[in-house]
């Protein structure tokens, strides 16, 4: 009978983690792709519960182009700015963005304007309950390359992080 | 040892429950994280702001040049309509900009010096605002800082498809005065290669008649 219950055992152990491996492996499918300028390096963070802290949004802009920054030096120019949606038991902050580097498309223009390229990482100032949260949002930028402008883009991002 | 064997098939349930438990909330949080994941892949930019000619999109090569421009009837700011078919026997230049757009905004104070340098070979330039979000408010504050004074035309999601789709900005084409694209731009150029091409343009076609210029002044915003 022990026999019996220690195959038992092993067998139901061994089917759940077939199963986990079959659904895991199913999670390799190709993601789909979308036309977008910066990539959002998700990374899963963990947080003091109960009081105000920060998860850092970390932002890759693609070689040979730039966002405008969040004081992009004119009213005209598309700040890039984030936005978050509620979510259950996450209080959110202030959000606090990088500064800027000064940037110019010609020799013969005064005007500089102040962007973002390479890496930028977004904070934003948050109280969350314990235990697990997702949390929405969407960057909002507009790039350029070193001549031309593309319209503006919504790069949605999916935030995971623990309370502990 | 009937007690006993229930208890076991008990112990290996609770534990088959706590892993099936442990793997499915695995498997939703590597679900969530693939989503968020999903953001990195980005797909390479059509020949972006390759100051050589480009008709956008991934193919490189000028989709309208050497065809006949397509034709379009549009507003100006203060309501009037202007048709490029107004401008027949004229060299004119379509330019397609946005208020966001910062490149646009260095080469329109060019466009005004140019326009006004080669008006007497019956030269005129359209300024097509390819902004869906501006207000009028603001592309007359962008005319006012860069001194435009030609015609600056509200777009309505035709005339853009019927130049190529414009995947970025700026988008010029220079049309001659047959009504025939000499040559198609995209991304900010020097001031040079933009005279170059009104010269080329205005010189298509055997030259520039004045007819209609008053007409086509008329036009402004």
């Amino acid at each position: 009978m022990k026999r019996l219950g220690l195959g038992l055992l092993v067998g139901c152990g061994v089917a759940t983690l077939a199963a986990g491996a079959q659904q895991i492996g199913s999670l390799d499918a190709p993601p789909v792709k979308s036309k977008q300028f910066v990539q959002y390096a998700a990374e899963e963070q963990t947080l003091h519960a109960g009081k105000p802290d920060v998860l850092e949004l970390h932002f890759q802009v693609l070689d040979g182009f730039h966002v405008n920054s969040h004081t992009p030096n004119s009213d005209l120019l598309i700040a890039t700015r984030m936005e978050l949606q509620p979510a259950a038991g996450v209080k959110p902050g202030a959000v606090e963005y990088p500064a800027g580097h000064p940037y110019s498309f010609s020799s013969n223009t005064k005007e500089m304007l102040d962007v973002y390229s390479g890496g930028f990482t977004v904070r934003l100032l948050v109280t969350a309950v314990a235990g697990e949260h997702e949390v929405d949002g969407t960057l909002r930028y507009q790039a350029c390359d070193h001549a031309a402008c593309y319209p503006p883009k919504a790069l949605p991002v999916h935030v995971l992080f623990t309370a502990k | 040892m009937k007690r006993s064997a229930g208890f076991l098939v008990l112990i290996v349930v609770g534990i088959s429950m706590m892993l099936w438990a442990g793997w499915h909330n695995l498997r939703e949080r590597r679900l969530a994280m693939q989503q968020a994941e999903a953001n990195h892949v980005v797909l390479t930019p059509a020949k972006p702001g390759d100051s050589t000619q480009s008709g956008g999109g991934e193919d490189d090569t000028p989709k309208l040049r050497g065809k006949a421009a397509p034709g379009f009837t549009l507003l100006t700011l203060d309501g009037k309509k202007v048709s490029l078919a107004d401008y027949k026997g004229h060299a004119v230049l379509v330019n397609f900009w946005a208020t966001w757009c910062a490149p646009c905004k260095i080469e329109m104070p060019w466009f005004e010096e140019l326009r006004v340098k080669y008006a007497g070979q019956g030269f005129e330039i359209l300024g097509l605002v390819d902004d869906a979000d501006a207000g009028k408010d603001e592309i007359a504050k962008v005319a006012k800082k860069t001194g435009v004074t030609y015609p600056l035309l509200l777009t309505d999601g035709k005339v853009q498809k019927a130049y190529g789709g414009l995947e970025y900005l700026p988008m010029s084409f220079y049309v001659d005065k047959n009504g025939v694209v000499v040559e198609e731009t995209a991304g900010l150029g020097s001031k040079d290669e933009i005279e170059a091409n009104i010269k080329k343009t205005i010189a298509s076609g055997g030259g520039a008649s004045a007819v209609g210029a008053g007409q086509a002044r008329a036009g402004g915003r």
